[in-house]
This record gives C-alpha cells, structure tokens and sequence, in this order.
C-alpha cells in the first residue's frame, strides 16, 4: 500500500497541487476573516465595564468549537439556502471554519489586551494619550504576538477540519479522502491524510516565524525563532 | 500655579478620599505630598490631571479651571511620573523619551535632539548608546533615569510626580534623588512630588503638605515643619528624630565657628599649650604655613615630648566643606577621635571648625527664631 502511495503522488503531481491551493484558499478566507472579527469582537468586549460580556462572548466561541464540523455545515446549508444563497461548495465551509476560527483569536485579543500592564496605561493616559492611541499605539503591538499565536492555532485547527469540506463539495485535500472511502482505495486515503498533516506541520512553522517577525523587537524573550 | 481648591473627592461607595483641601503651589515650587498610604496624596494628586474626577471644588493650573481645558491638552502640558514607571516596552528608550513631543507632532529631528538632551541630562550618557535600546535592555535605575527623562519630554512647566523613586534599592534612590535635586535647580519646575518616606520630603521639597485621612493637616516648608509641628499627628510622623532631620536641612557654613582657634605646625608645643590656656580650649586645629588643615592638637598629646606641634599632633583628614549637611558632618565627627570637623575650602585651606558645642548652639538659635509666634503663625497662613 505504501508503495501505491508514493506512485499514486508520483503520478498526479498536478491534482494534489490543485487540491492543495484549493484547500488553502479555504483556510486563508476563512482565517482572515476570522482574524478581522475576533480581533475586532476581542478589542470590543476588552473595554471597560465589559467583562460579563466577554465571558458571555467567549462562552459562545467555546461552545461553537465543540458542535461536529457535520451538524455545523448541514446547520449552516439549511440557514444559506434559506437566504437564497449558494448551501453547497465553499461558502459554508468558509463559514463555519471562521466561527471555528474565532475563539482562539477573541480570546488571545481579549487576554492580552486587558493583560497589558495597567501601569503602562496610566503613564499612557497620564501624558495625554487618547484612548484610541492607546489602543492602537500601546495595547495592540504589545497584543500582537499572543493574537498571532491564537491565529497559528486557529490555522493548525481548521486544516484538519476543512478535509471534511469536501464532503459538501468545497474541494481541498479532504477530496482524496472522501474519493478514497468511497471507492475503498486506501492509498487515496493516506495521500489526503499525508499533505493534510504536512500543510499543518508548514503552516505550524511559517506562522511561528510570522508570530516572531510581528513580534516588538523590545519585547521579544527568545532569539530568532 | 497649581491651585485645589475645596477640593473633595468622594468615591462611588462613599469614601472620602480628599476632604475639602485647599493648597497652592507656587511657581517653580517643589511640593512635596507626603502621608500614610490611604491619605489621599495620590488622589490629589491625580486629580490634577483628571486622571481621577473630583467631586467637588475647583483646580486651577495657572489661573485655568482644568475642566475648562482640553483633558489630553492639559495631561500634555504636564510631566507625569509614576512608581511602576510603566515605560512602554515595545518602544526605544527615544520613543518613550519623545511620547509626548510625539503626540504634540513634533519633528523626527527635534525629538532626536530633545532626547540626547534629555538623556544626558539625567545621566544617560552618551545618549547615542542609550536611544536605541529598548527598556528590558536597562537596569532598575536606568528604567527610572528614563522615567524622568519622559516626563520632562516636551519640557512642561509643571511635573506630577507619584513616588517616581520608589521602586529602587536605597543607594540608587539617594542618587537620583541627588541628580534630580541638581535637574531641578536648573530646570525650576512647579512640581507636585507624591512619597511616604519623610526623608524624602524633607530632602527634596521646597514646602510639604502634609495629609492625613484626606484632610491636609500642615503644609509648610520642611525646616518649618520640623521645628514646628501643627498637632500630635505631624509630629508623630516627621517622627521623634525630627531634629536629627532637621539636620540635614542645615549646612555646615550655618553652624561652623569661622575664626577656630588654630596653630601652625612648626610652632613649639609650649606656644601650643600657652595658646589652649588663653583661649580656654580644648584642642587647637593645626595648619601648615599656607594655612592648609593638618590636623588637631588637644591636651593630651601635647603632654607627649617633642618639639613642634608636628611631632606630637593627630593627622586627620576627615574634612568637611561648606556646604556639607549638617547631619554628614555630625556623622564625621562622631567617627573621628577628636569629635569636632575642620571645614576647608577647595585649596583644603581651613576656614572653620565644627564642634559639638557650635552644633547645638546653632540649632537652639534657629529653633528661637523660628520661635517669634507671629511669623510662625504668618508663614503657616500663607501656607494655607
């Protein structure tokens, strides 16, 4: 079986490439968007007088994370094609893996932010800073680093999940997988799996290079990662 | 300059954490708030740039009700300093110099320049090697030195400060505190000072206001306070060794004995001893023939055989200056074997002498007149 693997990837370089791209299409709208709302949704309820809400907020991004990626694409179709819009493909899948997305990125928004330390804030307000820049010129960069850490893991997550994407014909490396079960051909099977854990293990990688790249150069603890 | 007026601050849950406080602090005046945490010296502090909201009264900056300014104006066009420094991070020792002149939107090159001033003002230097770095890169001391530089950033003419030398071991605070003595000498600001340590207050401020349970007992310069504490309170905290602080108010030039009773060095014991008896003294201070200090002759070893006072006299070098505080010099003498401190100018010639009896003398007759009840009572209204 291992032999037929490797001549299966071997023979059609092209189609695992394109299911490749495909299925990082998908991560990259539905982490991008994820980022744009958790860390808008992060910086909201981080204000002051907001922390029920937060922990309202962040009690929903928790229980979202446990609903099955089945129930939660069969659930989204059913409200899309209600609205008339396209149920099947890439659009739910985009959809439920931003809301999987979110809860590492509110929470690590939410954590650093309000983890900044109030001293610094003080002096911040105390010199004249408004609080939009001290937001934007304090709290952010110091919030950078832990926010793209919750992004690498929201990353690493919904690789894995988009595989079952294809189910409902969004495409992407869970294709192999699904034709594998299907047809009962195993080697579909471990190809899928193989460059499913592979662009996981990159995607690791990179966006820990990325993490230390955004990170202030005076508050990096480590050296170059 | 700065002006509370009735000023009161009473929290949500009904503490009153500033009652009713008048005080004015002149121009160029280094006030220092001083209590026991939970008196208020804080809150009135921050009150001054709204940082808290008062609840009632007034505060004036510069005859201007600051709830008529602008709130970020108005925190602009003031230095403020805190115990925890709070320098940001992820910015340059420069960035952090320059937030304020930033925020006012100064140029790249007049920051540059306002921040090697600056650094090298408070003894960062070359300045060069230190803008660049980045906070975590500085010791204790250097965060605080940076601390300082901040708050002097756009150079306001008023400066907050809340315990900005607190979180430093002992032997770096004196220092700083020297320094910002010798900063402010030049630079003259209007400074409301927040501490808890009286020795603080003491050394650095031109007036106290003393607080306790958000009411300002005593606000008064420190020698005033010292001598003269309002009620049993400010006495007990200036403390009963409140004379002993006094001392360190005082300087050598206000206590010494300018014409000591000396002899040269290659004069004859029996000149020496002849000299004692007709000045009814202890000890006589031994010069050289350029009037340089040597040291001290007194009964006892001129008992000893020799010839010359040189033969027999005590080398001493312990010398103090005129401006040494009193309470340095007292420390000097009471470590020295002949119990009394010659007083010499930068040539080390000898211009006066310390003795135990000049010391107290000295310091019964300031608290005399400090004693004339009418400009006691003039000064402490004034204050208030």
């Amino acid at each position: 079986m291992l032999f037929e693997t490797w001549r299966y990837i071997g023979n059609n370089w092209a189609y695992i490439g394109r299911l490749t791209v495909e299925h990082l299409q998908i991560i990259a709208v539905a982490n991008g968007s994820a980022v744009f709302f958790g860390v808008l949704i992060g910086i909201f309820v981080s204000g002051r007088g907001r922390e029920r809400l937060a922990q309202l907020v962040m009690y929903l991004a928790s229980i979202m994370i446990t609903i099955p990626s089945l129930a939660l694409y069969g659930f989204l179709m059913g409200i899309l094609s209600a609205l008339g819009l396209r149920s099947i493909g890439f659009l739910p899948v985009v959809i439920a893996l931003t809301l999987y997305g979110l809860l590492p990125i509110i929470r690590n928004t939410y954590t650093a932010i309000t983890e900044v330390d109030p001293a610094m804030i003080e002096a911040g307000r105390g010199m004249g800073m408004s609080e939009l820049q001290i937001l934007w010129k304090v709290k952010l960069p110091l919030a950078v680093p832990v926010i793209m850490a919750g992004l690498r893991q929201a990353v690493v997550m919904n690789i894995g999940i988009a595989a079952i994407g294809a189910y409902i014909g969004a495409g992407g490396l869970g294709q192999l997988i699904f034709r594998g079960i299907a047809n009962w051909r195993p080697h579909l099977i471990v190809t899928g799996a193989i460059f499913v854990s592979l662009l996981s293990i990159a995607a690791d990688l990179l966006l820990g290079r990325v993490e230390w790249l955004a990170t202030p150069k005076g508050i990096r603890t480590r050296g170059r990662a | 300059m700065i002006k509370l007026e009735d000023v009161t601050k009473i929290y949500p849950d009904g503490t009153k954490a500033v009652d009713d406080v008048t005080l004015e602090i002149e121009k160029g005046e280094f006030c220092v708030l001083l209590g026991p945490s939970g008196c208020g010296k804080t809150t009135s502090l921050k009150m001054i740039n709204r940082l808290i909201s008062l609840s009632q009264g007034k505060i004036y900056v510069d005859g201007r009700d600051v709830y008529q300014m602008d709130v970020n104006q108005l925190r602009r066009s003031m230095g403020y300093a805190i115990q925890e420094i709070g320098l940001f991070p992820h910015m340059t020792v420069e960035q952090n110099v320059t937030t304020v002149p930033r925020l006012l939107g100064w140029s790249k090159a007049r920051c540059r320049e306002r921040t090697a001033e600056l650094l090298d003002l408070v003894g960062l230097s070359p300045p060069e090697t230190f803008m660049r770095r980045f906070p975590n890169e500085l010791s204790g001391g250097q965060k605080q030195r940076v601390g300082v530089a901040r708050c002097l950033g756009a150079d306001p003419p008023i400066l907050l400060m809340d315990e900005p030398f607190g979180a430093i071991d002992p032997i770096t605070r004196e220092r700083l505190q020297d320094e910002f003595l010798r900063i402010q000498d030049e630079i003259r600001k209007t400074i409301a000072f927040v501490t808890h340590d009286i020795h603080e207050a003491v050394k650095m401020g031109d007036t106290i206001a003393l607080m306790r349970d958000g009411i300002l007992v005593q606000h008064a310069p420190p020698a005033e306070m010292l001598a003269h504490p309002k009620d049993s309170f400010v006495e007990d905290f200036v403390g009963s060794d409140r004379a002993l602080k006094a001392l360190q108010l005082m300087r050598v030039r206000d206590v010494m004995d300018e014409t000591p009773p000396k002899v040269r060095i290659d004069e004859s014991l029996e000149t020496a001893r002849g000299r004692m008896q007709e000045l009814g003294v202890n000890f006589l201070a031994v010069v050289n023939e350029d009037e340089r200090f040597e040291g001290w002759v007194n009964r006892r070893v001129l008992r000893r055989s020799g010839e010359q006072v040189k033969d027999v006299m005590m080398r001493y070098t312990v010398t103090g200056r005129r401006d040494t505080p009193v309470n340095e010099a007292l420390s000097l003498m009471l470590g020295s074997a002949i119990g009394n401190l010659g007083v010499v100018d930068r040539r080390d010639k000898l211009i006066g002498v310390v003795t135990f009896r000049s010391l107290s003398e000295a310091i019964q007759a300031s608290y005399s007149e400090d004693e004339d009840p009418d400009e006691a009572h003039a000064e402490r209204e004034t204050a208030a």
